[in-house]
C-alpha cells in the first residue's frame, strides 16, 4: 500500500491478496453475503449498546441513576415520537419478510412493457 | 491546541542521536523516552500494557467479535463436529484412521452445519480485520505520527530498510489478515489488536503478554548459564522478545522480521514500555549476524508460515549464530506428517485453506525435530513444552 506521503515512508509493501473471501460455503453467494451481513450488523448493534452502558454510567455519576432510568415515564408526546421511530426501524430491517417475489430472475422473467 | 502530530515532530527534532544510515534506511539508537509520552497525547489510556484502542467504537467492535469467537468455539464448533461425527459414521469411516486432507475435505463439504461454521467464522474473522483496519486507516496521520514518534525512541535500536527485498512467500495475507505482515503500513497494529481476541478464545488472556512472558520463563537456557546475546527470529509485534528481555535484563535482546511495518511497531511499543530489546528487519534464514553471536536463538509460531525449503535454511542459520553449547529452540506447532485421523487433519486442512495458513501443510509435512537434529545440534529427550500444547524442540548446539 503506497503511502500518503512519500517522506512519510511505512515500510510496506505489495502482498499477495488472500482468495477466501471468493468461497461460497453455503451453496448461494447471496446466503454467504446474508450472514457476513448479520455479524456486522451484531457488531454495530453491540457497538450501540455498549455506548449506552458507557452513558449510563457517566450519568449515574453524574447524579442521574440506572433505577431512574429503569423508572422512567415518558410523556405523551415522547411515546408518539419513539413509537413512529419504533415502526420505522421495523419496517426498515424486518419489512424486507414480507416481500412477495415469487419468480426466479433470469431470461424468462417477463420484459418490461 | 498542539496536535499529537506536532508535538512528536518537535521532540523528535529536538533528539541529537538520531542517526540515518542513509535516505532509505533508518537506525535508532534509543535516544527518545517513549514511554514518557504525555498522557494527553494517548486519548483513551492503557489498561496496563495494552494501549486502549482509540475510539470506544472500534473497541466495542472488538469485544463484540470476541464475543462471537467464544459463542464459535462452545456452539457452532460443537454441532460442526457432531456433524462431521456424523457424516464420518455415514460413510462408514473409523475416525481413528489416518486420512489425507483431501480424502477429508470430500467428507465435509456437503455438511450444512460445517459450512455455516466455517462461514459464521470467516466472517467474524472478515469483520475483525476490517473494522480494524478502517479504524488505522480512518486515522492514518494519528498512527503514522506515533510510528515516526517511535522510530526516534529508545532505549533499543531499529533497523528499518525501504528497500528491503520481501521474499513473495513471506507475503501472503495470513490468517487473512489485510495486507500481511508486509502490506499495510499498519501490519503491527493490526496484528496485535486482531490476535488478542483470538488468545482470549484460544489460550487464555494475553493482552499483557501473559502467554509471551509463560512462554518466555520456560525457555531452557545453555548449561554454563551464560545468556548475553538472545535472537527472535520473525518476531512479529515484538511481545516474546520484549519478555525474553525482561526476563534477562543485562542480555542484548533482537527481535528480527520480514515485515517492515511489524518490527516497527514491535520497537514503538518496547520503546513505550521502556524495553531495551532491539528490532531489525531481517530474514531469519539471512540474519547478517556473526558466526556463534548467540547464546539463545528461539522463534514463536514462526515456521509453519514458512515454506518447508525455507525452514530448511532457516535452521541452519540458526546453527550458524548459535554458540557452542548455546541453546536453539523454536516454538511452533506440533507436526503431524501428511496423514492424520479424519478430524484432526480436517482442522488442520480447514485452518490452512481459510485462515489462508499458506505454508502451514507444507510444515506439517516436514519432520521439524529431525531436521534440526541433522543440522549441528543435539536434542535432550523428553523436552518441556516453553509453550503449553505446543511441539518442544530443545536443542543444543554441538562445539
Amino acid at each position: 500500500m503506497a503511502a500518503p506521503d512519500p517522506n512519510r515512508p511505512t515500510y510496506a509493501v505489495d502482498a499477495i491478496p488472500s482468495d477466501v473471501r471468493n468461497g461460497v460455503f453455503l451453496g448461494n453467494p447471496a446466503l454467504d453475503n446474508v450472514v457476513t451481513c448479520l455479524i456486522a450488523f451484531g457488531a454495530e448493534v453491540w457497538s450501540t449498546k455498549r455506548r449506552l452502558k458507557v452513558l449510563e454510567a457517566l450519568m449515574t455519576k453524574a447524579g442521574v441513576t440506572h433505577e431512574m432510568i429503569e423508572k422512567y415515564v415518558p410523556t405523551a408526546a415522547e411515546t408518539a415520537e419513539w413509537e413512529k421511530e419504533r415502526d420505522r426501524f421495523i419496517e426498515l430491517t424486518l419489512g424486507p419478510l414480507g416481500n412477495d417475489g415469487f419468480r426466479t430472475v433470469g431470461t424468462d422473467f417477463p420484459k418490461h412493457d | 491546541m498542539i496536535g499529537r502530530r506536532e508535538l512528536f515532530g518537535a521532540a523528535a527534532a529536538s533528539v541529537a542521536l538520531v542517526k540515518l544510515l542513509d535516505d532509505k534506511a533508518i537506525a535508532s539508537t534509543g535516544a527518545m523516552d517513549a514511554s514518557k509520552a504525555p498522557e494527553w497525547a494517548q486519548p483513551r489510556g492503557a489498561d496496563g500494557r495494552l494501549t486502549r484502542l482509540e475510539s470506544l467504537d472500534v473497541e466495542s467492535q472488538q469485544d463484540f467479535t470476541l464475543g462471537f469467537r467464544l459463542m464459535q468455539n462452545k456452539t457452532l464448533r460443537s454441532s460442526s463436529n457432531a456433524a462431521f461425527a456424523r457424516a464420518l459414521a455415514k460413510l462408514g469411516m473409523d475416525p481413528k484412521t489416518p486420512v489425507t486432507a483431501e480424502e477429508v475435505r470430500a467428507i465435509a463439504d456437503s455438511e450444512p452445519t460445517i459450512n455455516m461454521a466455517s462461514k459464521a467464522w470467516l466472517s467474524n474473522q472478515q469483520i475483525t480485520w476490517k473494522t480494524l483496519a478502517d479504524h488505522f486507516h480512518a486515522n492514518s496521520d494519528h498512527y503514522l505520527s506515533e510510528l515516526e514518534f517511535g522510530d526516534r525512541s529508545g532505549p533499543g535500536a531499529l533497523e528499518l530498510n525501504r528497500e528491503f527485498d520481501v521474499p513473495a512467500f513471506a507475503r501472503h495475507e495470513i490468517h487473512i489478515q489485510p495486507g500481511g505482515y508486509v502490506g499495510d503500513p499498519f501490519a503491527g497494529y493490526l496484528y496485535h489488536y486482531g490476535t488478542n481476541s483470538f488468545y482470549i478464545a484460544v489460550m487464555g488472556h494475553n493482552e499483557q503478554d501473559q502467554v509471551h512472558e509463560g512462554t518466555a520463563s520456560r525457555l531452557p537456557i545453555p548449561a554454563d548459564g551464560k545468556v548475553r546475546r538472545i535472537l527472535d527470529m520473525g518476531c512479529g509485534v515484538g511481545q516474546l522478545t520484549v519478555a525474553l528481555q525482561e526476563r534477562f535484563p543485562e542480555a542484548e535482546v533482537w527481535g528480527i522480521d520480514v515485515g517492515g511495518p511489524m518490527v516497527r511497531y514491535a520497537h514503538s511499543r518496547a520503546s513505550r514500555l521502556g524495553s531495551k530489546a532491539n528490532f531489525a528487519q531481517r530474514l531469519a534464514e539471512n540474519t547478517g549476524f556473526p558466526d556463534g553471536h548467540f547464546d539463545l536463538v528461539t522463534s514463536y509460531l514462526l515456521h509453519h508460515e514458512l515454506p518447508a525449503e525455507v525452514t530448511r535454511k532457516v535452521i541452519a542459520e540458526a546453527a550458524r549464530v548459535t554458540r557452542p553449547g548455546g541453546v536453539y529452540y523454536p516454538i511452533d506447532f506440533m507436526s503431524g506428517g501428511v496423514k492424520s485421523p479424519a478430524a484432526y487433519m480436517y482442522n488442520r486442512w480447514w485452518d490452512h485453506r481459510w485462515n489462508n495458513e499458506v505454508w502451514s501443510m507444507e510444515y506439517h509435512s516436514l519432520d521439524f525435530s529431525g531436521e534440526i537434529a541433522k543440522s549441528g545440534f543435539t536434542m535432550p529427550a523428553n523436552p518441556v513444552a516453553a509453550l503449553p500444547g505446543f511441539g518442544a524442540r530443545y536443542a543444543i548446539r554441538t562445539a
